[in-house]
């Protein structure tokens, strides 16, 4: 693993941040379930925070970008209890989670 | 050291959410991540954010998680292509290829780091800076909690005119 411009921890944080958005992508794009798909949603979230932690090391900021990882873990739950709601109502709807039978979904 | 065996980890356990069969086994391994990712920020001075990444995503999205779970558990599972779980091993390669070279390239265009700006101390910078500098931030979570909150709302009415007992009662 070289570093090259960037110190040892913060080149780690941003490796495995990126590769932990690469596997969230590969869960949503590759799995049927509604639960399994919003998985993949916080499995993304957790990788844009570790790279929000290394580039705000980077940048020497720790203040101005703890302020953002706190927005971001808000948003981040409202996305979940939204998201979350809409699985619990299109189950009670179509009877299944597999979103390829989610056809009913418009007003 | 530390925080790179925290990291490797954080992200075993993000595998894990991948690969488990078990839907609830895969929101306890996200909530585990959620922890050791936690002590990462907790380790580096980010003390405010540590808390919430515990509280909040550890704590309140798994009990959001496990609920959703025992609310739909009637529903069939066994639809997923097997295939999905038995490549992940197989792209990871492909994704480390990908992540080493990206930040190779995004290397180019980055400024040397800089020195910290001043020293955690306390929570007193991060005061400053999210009430001082980040005020609409503030106020823009405030508006989303809100819409939110009416989300809900407006999904589970909704439910009640669509069930049967819904209809009964109209």
């Amino acid at each position: 693993m070289s570093s090259g411009i960037f110190n040892p921890e913060v080149y780690g944080l941003l490796f495995f941040g990126l590769l932990t958005v690469m596997v969230g992508v590969y869960l949503l794009l590759g799995y049927r379930n509604l639960i399994r798909i919003m998985l993949g949603v916080e499995v993304i979230s957790k990788g844009i925070t570790m790279i929000l932690l290394g580039a705000g090391l980077h940048q020497g900021r720790p203040d101005f970008i703890q302020a953002l990882i706190v927005t971001f873990i808000i948003v981040e739950t409202i996305l979940a209890a939204v998201m979350l709601g809409i699985v619990i109502i299109s189950h009670k709807i179509h009877v299944t989670l597999d979103i390829r039978r989610q056809s009913k979904l418009k007003g | 050291m530390g925080t790179i065996l925290l990291l490797l980890l954080v992200f075993a356990l993000i595998l894990a959410v991948g690969l488990a069969k078990d839907l609830l086994k895969a929101a306890i391994a996200l909530a585990a991540a959620s922890v050791f990712l936690s002590v990462v920020l907790f380790h580096h001075g980010a003390w405010v954010a540590a808390v919430f990444e515990l509280s909040v995503c550890s704590g309140l999205i798994t009990v959001l998680f496990v609920s959703t779970i025992s609310l739909t558990k009637d529903s069939d599972q066994n639809e997923e292509a097997k295939i999905t779980g038995y490549l992940l091993p197989a792209f990871l390669l492909f994704f480390i290829g990908v992540d080493f070279f990206a930040l190779k390239w995004i290397g180019k265009f980055i400024q040397p780091a800089r020195e910290i700006a001043q020293a955690a101390t306390g929570t007193a910078g991060f005061s400053a800076e999210f009430w001082g500098s980040r005020t609409t931030d503030v106020l823009g979570q405030s508006a989303l909690i809100l819409a939110g909150v009416f989300a809900i709302l407006a999904l589970f009415k909704r439910v009640a005119k669509h069930s049967p007992e819904g209809m009964k009662h109209e």
